[in-house]
């Protein structure tokens, strides 16, 4: 995008028109002033002109130019240079590397600024900072690289999504992930991009940058821009990079007993000696190609791509597979007043996946049980498989894996179109449509040899469809002007609507005489009603009408300012609510260019404050909507058909004064460079105060509904604008750029948020509703049904966990705890909850990331290294598995260097909230260059990469990444449930390669 | 041309902004509004909307966690053992048992929104069809029955009719809500039907509700009303449309619709109205394949032994219970290979009248099941067995009851010897308040009347198996915590905190 917007500056500037005059041909080399080597594609072109050349891969370049003209050099990242050319006809250019990047451009959301015009808190990620390996979601190139940033996926799910928090938590409902805004379509899914085809990420991470893109920036924004097709004229680029990936498993801390321990510890043997962590796991192989085509004719240049990806899971089963095509187009015609863009991308994805329960009893199934049995051995050999009615809880790991099948396809079209008009040198109108067509259709499949729940009914299949339409249109308008000598001043105004409809239906039957067509002819199932069947269909739909304006204002390159407000009308809110606007504004000063600070190259202080919003689950929580109630048969008697009908029942309790929830952040910061921007670096203050959050509350079910008059709660809560939150934070990035070892240049940067936990300011609204705390993180079965471990109370930070401290265990193996009274019991049962202590908290203080990047000729070295501090977990493997009680003969014990011996049933106690402090060594590269004299070959780079590498901690759970939600419910935070998917290691081998 | 550009297209521009700041109408798809509704002129809408009405209190019996398990386990009829950390469940059941209740129970709260969920049904309903006077009757005696339940279990309970609007209905008192169940069966009784319709109220129906009131009315409001009761129960029996079925469990059956016992049932469908989960809730896991049940259930509830030890061996109604050795369809017999080493049984599956200890390492196999509702053969977790909330068998024994309770003792072992015989064990010869409380007991076991009968019969509070005397104030549950978050006008029952 950089690079592209330098050619349009370059070649608008060139319109002037060149008089021809007497050329003659100018050669030399461009090269590096931090290594020495030519740098291919610096872009060469005649001053006011539109003539142009790229150098080669050496470096060299040959150009015809007249004597009294001047030649630029620039290439991204690298302080441009201009020559006159006069009597020379070799020229040999030194770029100095431009480390603090200050003209380098930033996409701001509806627009973009130069770095050092900036007052807000961004954060701006190009490629070469990216992580690597076998990276299949955009976010994870950003993993740890942000400050402030939090990218999780615990566990290795190769179709599991990552949990995206910017700052913490800000809103408790659907939209708690950062807004994703790919070339100006913002809400577009990541699956639409692959990571081969990003030209940079700019995150937006404080209240006023984010409030340009107002009720959907209060968790934030990404803006994801992919590369665009290169300026050489009739220069093509092919690029083919393609790499292989080998998953295996990771059990950090965690182990179960073997056979002979299980027997020696009491438990049943059924004669068989099984691993079943093994039975179900393999070394996944997973590999991606991706080929891109670039260049460029007349005012066309285009940048074509084909990304294919095979992800395979450390389970057997688990798959992901996905083909992306992505063509970027721009026309420039009218001289290069006006400006056309079309991006359209097209991704096919398929995936399979099983029950997540298989993690859960893989660990704890009887080790001395058989996979298969012909009935002697266990109480049901459903399918061949052993299977014992020990408990409802516990299923043969591998028949489980085998007998049940989830999997779907999925198929997305992003097209976006884009128009840009100078109507004046300073005006320029730009419109752009964007379409965003998602279609998924899910399989399941649980076999008639399914234990658990396909046997019974017969086999049961399901297919279902999800269709998602989303159309954005977006106008703007965009004056620059000199208002007064040295204060220069950018208007932006700017409309767009949004219109999201989803629709789907599905169908599930069962009792089927075969299990080898799976979904692909449910007509074969008898039953379409009743248990283990269904079949719906759906549609809703939602519209966003906003407005905005911004000004932005810079005095002599030393003081701006910028302000901005948005609009925003939606139909999901009740009558008098529909519209509420989102102000900002931020100011910074350049303190270089007031005083001479010596080393100091760059210091600007910002400071900002901004409102943004966050848009309720669903839109028609205003409205009273009748839905399905349940089925009703008239006369009892199920031969009738004609009596038979499905009740119409209010689905919610509507709340038409619903309105926005708001966040109003205040951010402080410093940017700086020292020793000639070698150091550069970032901090911020951040306070934030979320206000009216929306939020689902306990009413008075049967009671009169206080927001509809003449209504009653049919369901036992209501939608309203309830909590206030209030966090804080603080950030610090910084990197030492050219950096040597003698030939080794050596790029440390590292990164820090220290936390300021969110603190739970109200949780309650007029008229007595709301609460005092709520408690969440119920434990489940077995034994642990009623047991909830969260408590979440006014004027505490969010996601304290609450029971009984640990004292010992007593001569007879049982526990001895004690609540915050010092009364001693020996269950979680035995105390009352208001009589339980605080005994952790699930969020972080802190996080960081550190990376080192070398570089020696034509190696490449770099390793990655992120954690998080002062977050505890609950660790459910041992809550549930590690004691040795008369109950656990049935199962397995799992075995920690934290495991008691205790002879009592598991209870809950704060001995299994543990310290999750962890760091990681998360990625790990080692590339070469290899030399290429092919007249076809640019170059050829190797690269192997490892992922996870290893991590140390205290956790003894299968992985201590931060839990920001719960089921997605981020008020029950820090719970490692039973069903986490293994963690993997993960070792890539690549091969990048450029063709002429 | 180029100033004539430009002005139209800022002009266009500026129609673009004002067009975004449209507040756009949110569209429904999917579902129907009120208005929608209240138009319809489809015919079986009434009856639908009626139908559902009744559905909704089907949830307040006959699954886990219900106000079915609170009554039962509260009482000396069942209880729900731990079996180490399995049914531990945060303690609740075990508070149940040995009435420690408080208000953050689970069921407690359950129950309270299942009834309420009913009421706010009924009131939507009444208040959308006014003018519907039949139907505003049913309605008004079908919250009239929710709130027998409710006066029962929880004591003082706001009352919200069709026509308030306080969104926080205060605590009304257990008096008060007496005479509120009491008028609205007396000013609506005339406009129901006398035929008997079972799974609708009725008239019969009707009158079961007030007998049943006015049968504790000492217990809810101070003063006793046994006369009262007995003209309620005596307009039932002389009504002439109930007998009792020969076979006792032929009102347990999974088709018992036709009994000529039933008078008002909850009518479970194990397609349409799901939620009647017993052989589930009781059985043990390998009692799936006594009856080949379609899933395996989970060895929760079993019944105290001197409960079960107080039906004589030939009383035909000791059926209903799982005793003993258990055996497969195919009968073959059923072994537990988790069977605790300390089992005195083996893993032979037994259940033994026994429970060796409530908490916390009952026996798998300890205790005796529940069986009265019969488990068809390949039954799904939902069954299909119709749950009596009124039975003819019950209007007997409350007859003699009430009958007992005026000094007519000898009156009343007629009825209650008509329930002995139909047993097919002796007459007895005299009555006294324990005989008939313990006959009750073995009439009335599982369908959810033993906590109100022992607390009638001043027994409640008294000491029985792992369970100490209890205060009185443990006679209504306490009002649940979450309910008493969301609505700051609800006062705590005394004793509760």
């Amino acid at each position: 995008m950089k690079k592209f917007l330098l050619i349009l500056l370059v070649m608008s500037v060139g319109f002037q028109g060149a008089l021809l005059a007497q050329t003659k041909t100018v050669t030399g080399t461009v090269t590096g002033g931090d290594d020495g080597l030519g740098i291919p594609r610096v872009n060469v072109t005649v001053k006011g002109t539109t003539r142009g050349e790229a150098t080669n891969l050496d470096g060299t370049f040959s150009i015809q130019v007249a004597a009294n003209e001047t030649l630029v050099f620039s290439f991204v990242g690298y302080i441009a240079q201009e020559i006159l050319v006069g009597t020379q006809s070799t020229i040999n250019v030194v770029l100095q590397p431009d480390y603090a990047e200050l003209d380098e451009i930033v996409v701001v959301g509806y627009g973009s600024q130069e770095k050092k015009e900036i007052t807000s808190a961004v954060a701006s990620i190009k490629p070469e900072d990216f992580n690597s390996g076998n990276i299949s979601n955009p976010t994870q190139l950003l993993q740890g690289k942000v400050a402030g940033l939090s990218i999780t996926r615990p566990g290795g799910d190769p179709n599991g999504g990552f949990n995206i928090r910017l700052r913490g938590i800000s809103t408790f409902g659907g939209n708690q992930a950062p807004l994703i805004v790919l070339d100006g379509v913002p809400g577009a899914d990541l699956g639409n991009v692959d990571p081969n085809d990003i030209a940079s990420i700019d995150v937006l991470k404080d209240g006023s940058a984010a409030a340009i893109y107002g009720a959907r920036g209060s968790s934030g924004v990404i803006l994801i821009t992919t590369t665009k097709g290169n300026s050489g004229e009739g220069v093509t680029n092919i690029s083919v990079n393609t790499f292989a990936t080998i998953d295996s498993k990771v059990l950090n801390k965690i182990s179960v007993l073997g056979r002979d321990e299980f027997l020696t510890r009491g438990g049943t043997d059924f004669g068989s000696n099984t691993d079943w962590v093994d039975v179900i796991t393999q070394d996944a192989f997973s590999y991606a190609t991706n080929v891109s085509l670039s260049g460029s004719m007349g005012g066309t240049s285009y940048r074509a791509s084909v990304n294919y990806r095979n992800n395979e899971g450390i389970v057997k089963g688990f798959k992901n597979e996905r083909l992306n095509t992505r063509l970027n187009v721009t026309h420039n015609a009218i001289n290069d007043r006006l400006r056309l863009t079309a991006n359209i991308n097209i991704t096919n994805g398929s995936f399979g996946a099983k029950n997540n329960n298989l993690f859960d009893f893989a660990l704890t199934y009887n080790p001395t049980a058989p996979i298969f049995d012909d009935g002697t051995l266990s109480q049901n050999s459903l399918g061949g498989y052993f299977q014992t009615l020990a408990s409802s809880d516990f299923f043969n790991p591998e028949a489980l894996r085998r007998e049940q099948n989830f999997s779907g396809t999925n198929k997305t079209i992003l097209a976006s179109f884009r128009g840009e008009f100078d109507i004046t040198d300073n005006l320029t109108v730009a419109l752009q449509y964007n379409q965003d067509r998602f279609t998924g259709l899910n399989s399941n499949v649980w076999s008639k040899s399914d234990f658990d729940f396909g046997g019974p009914f017969g086999g049961v299949a399901g297919r279902s469809t999800d269709d998602r339409f989303t159309e954005i249109i977006t106008g703007t308008l965009n004056y620059n002007t000199e208002l007064a000598d040295g204060l220069d001043a950018t208007f932006l105004i700017g409309a767009e609507r949004q219109e999201i409809t989803s629709e789907g239906f599905g169908l599930q039957t069962r009792q089927f005489l075969f299990d080898s067509f799976g979904a692909n002819n449910l007509g074969a199932g008898a039953l379409a009603t009743g248990p283990g069947t269904n079949y719906y269909s759906y549609k809703n739909a939602n519209v966003l009408n906003s407005a905005f304006f911004r000004a932005n204002l810079n005095f002599k390159g030393t003081y701006f300012i910028s302000a901005s407000v948005r609009s925003e009308s939606y139909s999901g809110f009740g009558d008098n609510e529909k519209t509420g606007y989102f102000p900002a504004i931020s100011a910074g000063a350049e303190l270089t260019e007031i005083a001479d600070l010596g080393p100091i190259s760059q210091l600007k202080f910002r400071v900002s404050y901004g409102i943004t919003g966050a848009l309720p689950p669903s839109a028609d929580l205003a409205l009273p909507v009748i839905r399905n109630g349940g089925r009703i048969d008239l006369d009892g008697d199920a031969n009738t058909a004609d009596d038979q009908f499905i009740a119409p029942r209010q689905a919610q309790n509507p709340n038409p004064t619903l309105k926005w929830e708001t966040k109003k952040e205040f951010n402080i910061g410093f940017d700086f460079a020292i020793l000639d921007g070698k150091i550069t670096g970032t901090t911020d203050y951040y306070t934030r105060n979320i206000e009216d959050l929306i939020f689902n509350i306990p009413v008075p079910i049967g009671a009169p509904n206080p927001f509809d008059a003449g209504n009653f709660n049919t369901v036992g809560s209501t939608w309203v604008n309830l909590a206030d939150l209030r966090s804080a934070g603080f950030e610090f990035a910084a990197s030492y750029n050219g950096l040597k070892i003698g030939q080794v240049s050596w790029t440390p940067s590292f990164n820090f948020t220290i936390y300021d936990k969110t603190t739970i300011e109200k949780l309650s609204i007029g008229d007595g509703l709301g609460f005092d705390d709520l408690r969440g993180g119920n434990l489940g079965s077995p034994g642990q049904n009623n047991t909830q471990i969260i408590l979440n109370t006014v004027g505490e930070t969010l996601g304290n966990f609450v029971g009984a401290k640990f004292i010992g265990i007593d001569e007879n193996g049982q526990y001895v705890l004690e609540d915050a009274n010092g009364v001693r019991g020996s269950s979680a049962a035995d105390f009352a909850l208001d009589d339980l202590a605080v005994i952790g908290n699930a969020l972080p203080d802190a996080d960081f990331g550190i990376n080192n990047s070398f570089r020696y000729n034509n190696w490449d070295f770099s390793f990655f290294l992120r954690g998080s501090i002062g977050h505890d977990l609950y660790n459910s493997f041992r809550s549930f598995y590690e004691n040795q009680d008369a109950s656990t003969s049935a199962w397995n014990s799992v075995v920690t260097d934290k495991t008691p011996v205790v002879s009592a049933s598991p209870t809950f106690s704060d001995l299994y909230i543990e310290d999750a402090t962890f760091i990681r060594l998360d990625n790990l590269q080692l590339g070469y260059r290899v030399p290429s004299n092919s007249e076809w070959v640019e170059n050829i780079n190797v690269y192997f990469a490892a992922q996870n590498l290893f991590t140390i901690t205290n956790y003894t759970g299968l992985d201590p990444e931060v839990r920001y939600t719960d089921g997605g419910n981020p008020l029950v935070p820090g719970l490692e449930r039973r069903n986490t998917f293994i963690p993997t290691r993960s070792f890539t081998l690549g091969v990048k390669l450029n063709i002429k | 041309m180029i100033r004539y550009t430009k002005t139209t297209i800022l002009a266009v521009a500026l129609l673009f902004v004002a067009a975004a700041c449209e507040e756009p109408v949110q569209e429904i798809f999917d579902g129907v509004t009120p208005e929608e509704l209240a138009n319809s002129t489809e015919p079986a809408l009434i009856d639908v909307l009626k139908a559902s009405a009744y559905q909704r209190i089907i949830g307040t019996w006959g699954g886990h966690n219900s106000l079915w398990s609170m009554h039962e386990v509260a009482s000396d009829e069942m209880a729900i053992a731990h079996k180490g950390a399995d049914w531990e469940d945060g303690g609740q059941w075990l508070r149940m048992h040995r009435h420690q209740y408080n208000a953050n129970e689970q069921s407690v709260n359950n129950a309270w929104a299942y009834c309420y969920t009913a009421i706010g049904d009924v009131n939507l309903l009444i208040q959308q069809n006014p003018n519907v006077t039949a139907l505003v009757a049913e309605l008004r005696i079908l919250r009239a029955l929710v709130y027998l339940w409710l006066i029962d279990a929880y004591g003082n309970v706001p009352i919200v009719l069709e026509t308030d609007t306080d969104p926080t209905p205060p605590t009304r008192t257990r008096a008060d809500v007496f005479t509120f169940i009491e008028n609205s069966v007396l000013d609506n009784i005339s406009e129901l039907s006398t035929d008997n319709t079972k799974t609708t109220l009725n008239q019969w129906s009707a009158r079961a509700i007030l007998a049943k009131l006015y049968l504790n009315a000492e217990v809810y409001t101070g003063s006793a009303r046994w006369a009262d009761a007995e003209t309620q129960i005596d307009l039932i029996i002389n009504g002439g449309v109930f007998s009792l079925e020969n076979n006792f469990f032929s009102n347990f059956v999974t088709n018992n619709e036709n009994s000529s016992e039933n008078i008002l049932t909850l009518p479970y469908d194990e397609n349409n109205a799901g939620g009647f989960n017993i052989a589930q809730m009781t059985g043990h896991y390998q009692t799936q394949a006594t009856f080949d049940l379609q899933d395996s259930p989970w060895n929760g509830y079993a019944s105290l032994e001197e409960f079960y030890n107080a039906y004589e061996a030939t009383d035909a109604r000791r059926n209903s219970f799982l005793a003993g050795p258990q055996f497969a369809l195919d009968g073959s017999p059923l072994t537990d290979d988790n069977a605790e080493p300390a089992d005195p049984d083996g893993p032979g599956l037994n259940f033994t009248p026994e429970i060796n200890e409530l908490a916390p390492n009952s026996l798998r196999q300890a205790g005796v099941r529940v069986a009265k509702f019969e488990y068809r053969v390949g039954a799904t977790p939902n069954l299909s067995n119709d749950f009596p909330i009124f039975r003819y068998g019950d209007i007997l024994l409350m007859k003699a009851e009430v009958m007992h309770r005026q000094g007519n003792s000898a009156g009343a072992l007629t009825y209650v010897n008509q329930i002995r015989s139909r047993a097919g064990i002796a007459d007895l010869a005299m009555l006294t308040d324990d005989i008939l409380l313990a006959e009750r007991g073995r009439e009335m076991f599982a369908e959810g009347y033993r906590r109100s009968d022992l607390i009638r019969f001043g027994k409640y509070n008294d000491a029985w198996w792992e369970k100490d005397a209890s205060n009185p104030s443990v006679n209504i549950f306490p009002i649940p915590q979450i309910q008493r978050d969301a609505n700051p006008d609800l006062q705590q029952n005394p004793g509760y905190n």
